[in-house]
This record gives C-alpha cells, structure tokens and sequence, in this order.
C-alpha cells in the first residue's frame, strides 16, 4: 500500500495470479539455488543446477515469458541471498541463465514449428533441459573467457565442464519429465490467489 | 523421450567429442590463435643469438669452449643430437617440440628455447 502525499488517496497494488504463481516459483528455485551453493564442486563452475528443474517446468507449465521471470529473478536474488551480487560469481550466473534463456526461447519456437509438421518433432523436458544445461555452460565459459580470464589455457576445461553440464541437463531433464505429469494433473488452486480484477491491477 | 529428445541427445555426443578431440588431442587444434611451435631461437658461446624455423629440417653446427655440438631440426621439433659436455643432460632433454620448452648445454654455452605462439610455461625460474 502507497499513501501518496498530494492526494492522500491509497494506491494499492493488486499481484495478478501470474504475480504469484512467478513468485511462488521463484521463492522455490531460490531455495533450491542457495541449499545447492552449499554443496562442494570439484570444478569451479561445476554445480548440478538442480534450479533450473524449476525454470524448465515452468517453460513447460506456463511458457518462456514465466520462465524467465523465475531464472533472473533466481540470479538476482540468489546473489543477494549469497553475497555474491554483482561480483564475478554473479556475471557467470547471470550470463549462464541470460545464454540458457535464449537458446530455451529459440528452441521453445523451433520445436513449436516442428510439431506442427510431425507431432513426434517437438522437443521434450529431456531435450530441452539438454540444451538448456549446455547454452548455460557455454554462456558462462564465455563470459568468463571474455572477462575473467582471457587465457587460453581455459579452453582446457571446457570439454569436462561440457560433459558435466550434458550430464546434468540430462539428469534434470528426466526430473522434468516425471514431474510434469503430476504437476499438469494438479487441480489449480484458486485459494492461492486473492480476487484478481486485471493484469495491471493499478486501481486509485 | 520423443524423436527430437534423441537427435538433441545425439548432437550432444557429437558436440562432446568434437569438444575433446579439439581441446584435448595432442595437436591441441582448437586452442584460438594456436599452431605447432614455430622457431628455435638458439644461443651461443659467444653470445650471438639467432632464431631458426622449426618447419625447415637441418643439422647445425656450432662451436662453444668444449669443442663442436651438433643440433638437429626435424620434424617441427629441435634437439641436441651430440655434445662434447660431460653429463650430456642437454642431449637427455630430448626433443622440444611446444613453445616455451629449453634446454641447454651449460659447459659449452650453448642454449635452445622454442619460441611459438603459444607456450607452456607463463614463466619458469631456476
């Protein structure tokens, strides 16, 4: 609630349903993000990335414009949560989502256009989350190439650091696809959000 | 899994082995900027310096206080072939073949270092 000072009038600001929903998601990937930063990495940049479960079931639930919402909002506050806000660690996240995301958009559109020639062209959570793991790894190795550490030497650790990240995108691709089911069958739960008028909902 | 699952699954492969094959095979192709070493820039007892390309094969000839010690390029790659030194370890040092690799022969002051685009060392110190 804002109290304007010139007019004395009470603006309120009502949270849609989507509002919500984004902010449920993303109070669950943020969870999943801080508790996984806990665990030890064997390679630097090397993380399971167990939160992007959670961004690609919501590509899947409620589409890309959702699912980036949860991501870079899982970055943002992440990193504040973690201490790691504007810090390199950050850069690498932020690049790593920013990459996955764009590749999840083309890719969202791409396997849309295929489904329409053969129902068997579109792409699944496995597929996705293969493509996801990899665009993720790869925006953040260049980033850190092109800022962190213009070395060579690097390219050293980009083929382990890709198996990795197939590795997990594949291991989370098949979280996705033995979630999905449960989740699509969930009755939506209308006492999650308050009466909701408009997107908007700027109401004097 | 449907069809398009398996043909990303199957990219990926290919991206993996294409990734290792580029990165992690002896001729380390797809390091940006990288090639096999280039030159040997060889230093002798009377303090000349000179450079020689790696990709011409030759045998030289240079005389330091012992006596005549003989270098041979062959192959992208330099060594001592003979030495009139005692420990001989600049012969033991073998081929040098990547950027940044030396080896010398102190009793006759003579040394070679492989100079490339890319080196293994960033610096060394004795």
């Amino acid at each position: 609630m804002n109290r304007t000072p010139q007019s004395g009038r009470t603006l309120t600001l009502t949270p849609t349903r989507e509002d919500l929903r984004i902010a449920w998601l993303t109070a669950l990937a943020i969870a999943i993000h801080v508790a996984e930063s806990a665990l030890p990495s064997p390679l630097p940049g090397a993380k399971p990335g167990l939160a992007n479960v959670v961004t690609l079931a919501v590509l899947f639930l409620y589409g890309w414009r959702a699912a980036v919402w949860v991501s870079l909002l899982r970055v943002l506050v992440g990193s504040l949560l973690l201490g790691t806000f504007l810090t390199p660690a950050f850069a690498l996240s932020l690049s790593g989502a920013l990459a996955s995301l764009a590749v999840l958009g083309a890719a969202l559109a791409l396997s849309r256009g295929l489904a329409r020639l053969s129902p068997g062209l579109h792409l699944g959570p496995v597929g996705m989350a293969l493509l996801a793991a990899l665009a993720h790894m790869g925006g953040q190795f260049l980033c850190a190439y092109a800022f962190f550490i213009p070395h060579q030497g690097l390219f050293t650790l980009l083929p382990p650091l890709m198996t990795l990240a197939a590795f997990f995108g594949f291991a989370s691709g098949l979280v996705v696809a033995a979630m999905l089911p449960h989740l699509e069958s969930q009755p939506p739960r209308a006492a999650a959000a308050p009466e909701v008028q408009d997107r908007e909902g700027l109401r004097p | 899994m449907t069809r398009a699952d398996y043909g990303v699954a199957a990219a990926t492969l290919l991206l993996l082995v294409l990734l290792y094959t580029l990165f992690w095979s002896e001729s380390r192709a797809g390091f940006p900027g990288d090639g096999r070493a280039e030159a040997a820039r060889i230093a002798t007892a009377d303090g000349r310096e000179f450079t020689l390309p790696l990709d011409h094969d030759q045998i030289l000839e240079l005389a330091g206080p012992l006596g005549t010690t003989v270098l041979e390029i062959r192959d992208g790659a330099v060594r001592f072939l003979s030495s009139p030194c005692r420990g001989k370890l600049c012969i033991h040092a073998g081929w040098l073949r990547h950027g940044g690799e030396f080896a010398a022969c102190l009793p006759n002051r003579i040394s070679v270092a492989v100079v490339g685009p890319r080196t293994l060392y960033d610096s060394i110190n004795f």
